[in-house]
């Protein structure tokens, strides 16, 4: 069942890279496709905690460099084959059948496809509509990369979190915490396709997410996403005069961190209430 | 100084990042300030006339630049004797003198941890289990300005 676990998060990712490769009424689908896949990691995951099995997040490097949309097509349909095998060794019948039922669907549908020129691997740095000097350019190259990791790595935290607690209330926070930096990682592997530097978010180190004191951690998120907030209020001075439009996302970006700290402190003083810190 | 495609390239596809279950040596880089840190493995092989380091692997927890560091003196250290790669950190921490200590902070925990892992595989020639050594950075990676505003912010 690792196995399963680890192919369903390389399809996950691979599903959500090649939505951010397309041009065309394909990326809603694919994106659409890739939150499915990642529902499918949440539930293996839990049969995974329910018999007891150990595991984790690590998985391989997800080669995504391709010319052709249909390239990648072809390589998450065999990435979903393979996990279709997998399926026959997973004891839930009931969450296999599942499993199985949407990879038949969106087998056909990948196969169906139009194909696309992919241009987010061109390397041309350049932003459309907005003509960025050499600095806006290296300083808003930076924060992708940055940030992108960033919300994964915040997914994958709060989606631990969330499948080792039976708190209701937190797992409501967490939840919503996945759904922002699911947001925020959509935005910026946009933009990164975008400027042609499309890249998958390495490994998640396990002790960040196998945490073991959360009001720690929550205590150090909340540090984190005041950082957060300045290096927005940075980017957007950064790119201000060259696109309005930048300067405004970015303006927006840092003031959506204000509810992930209100989430978080609340999160805090949940914990302090029950007395789990 | 803009960054060149080599660079951006080394960000988009980190070389040997992850994990190498062979290992028979690993190292950490650590910011004692901001708890980012690069653990370093290697295999080295034995059964020539000198030992080299036939494969290495990094993880980071830290910011791009350091995965950058990470990428590009793991792949110099590929295929290097164990004195090659002590001579490796040494002229890389000999050109970080150079760089204020803000930019120097992510290559040294990386350098360190490259230290730390050649550091390791010699002890444990004598002891088997000997733990992962740790070297922790001099410089700060926080910017001397930013570091002024905090401590004036009170």
């Amino acid at each position: 069942m690792k196995t399963l676990l680890i192919k369903t998060h390389e399809a996950w990712l691979e599903m959500l890279m090649a939505g951010f490769m397309s041009h065309t009424q394909n990326k809603q689908v694919l994106f659409d496709f890739s939150d499915i896949l990642f529902r499918h990691f949440t539930w293996i995951e839990h049969e995974l905690i329910r018999t007891g099995e150990s595991y984790d997040y690590e998985r391989d490097n997800i080669p995504i460099k391709v010319s052709r949309l249909d390239d990648i097509l072809k390589a998450i349909t065999s990435r979903l084959l393979e996990i279709d095998l997998q399926l026959l060794g997973l004891e839930d019948k009931e969450l296999a059948g599942r499993i199985k039922s949407d990879i038949d669907y969106m087998t056909g549908v990948l196969h169906r496809m139009n194909d696309e020129v992919v241009t987010a691997f061109s390397m041309e740095r350049q932003f459309p509509g907005a003509n960025l000097t050499d600095e806006a350019r290296d300083a808003l190259t930076l924060f992708l990369f940055d940030e992108s990791y960033k919300e994964y790595e915040l997914i994958m935290i709060y989606n631990y979190l969330k499948a080792h607690s039976d708190d209701a209330y937190l797992n409501r926070i967490f939840q919503i915490l996945i759904d922002e930096s699911f947001f925020h990682l959509k935005s910026f592997g946009d933009m990164m396709a975008k400027m042609g530097i499309l890249a998958v978010p390495r490994v998640v180190m396990k002790e960040l997410y196998q945490v073991e004191d959360v009001v720690q951690f929550l205590k150090d998120g909340i540090n984190e996403e005041l950082a957060a907030k300045e290096e927005c209020r940075k980017l957007s001075d950064a790119v201000g005069h060259d696109s309005q439009e930048l300067a405004d996302f970015f303006t927006f970006i840092n003031n959506q961190e204000n509810y992930h700290i209100a989430l978080m402190t609340d999160a805090l003083a949940h914990y302090a209430k029950e007395g789990n810190g | 100084m803009t960054m060149d495609e080599m660079v951006v390239e080394h960000m988009m596809n980190p070389k040997n990042y992850g994990t190498l279950a062979t290992a028979n040596g690993e190292g950490m880089g650590k910011n004692p300030l901001n708890g980012e840190k690069v653990v370093i493995y290697i295999h080295v092989k034995e059964d020539e006339e000198k030992p080299y380091i036939d494969d290495i692997a990094f993880q980071a927890i830290g910011c791009t630049t350091t995965i950058v560091a990470g990428s590009m003196l793991t792949e110099e250290a590929k295929g290097l004797t164990i004195d090659g790669a002590r001579n490796l950190v040494a002229a890389t921490m000999q050109l970080l003198e150079k760089l204020p200590p803000e930019d120097a902070a992510c290559s040294e925990m990386v350098a360190l941890a490259i230290k730390a892992a050649v550091d390791t595989y010699e002890k444990r020639k004598e002891e088997a289990d000997y733990p992962m050594i740790t070297y922790q950075i001099a410089n700060d990676c926080t910017p001397k300005e930013e570091e002024a505003n905090e401590n004036t912010a009170d």
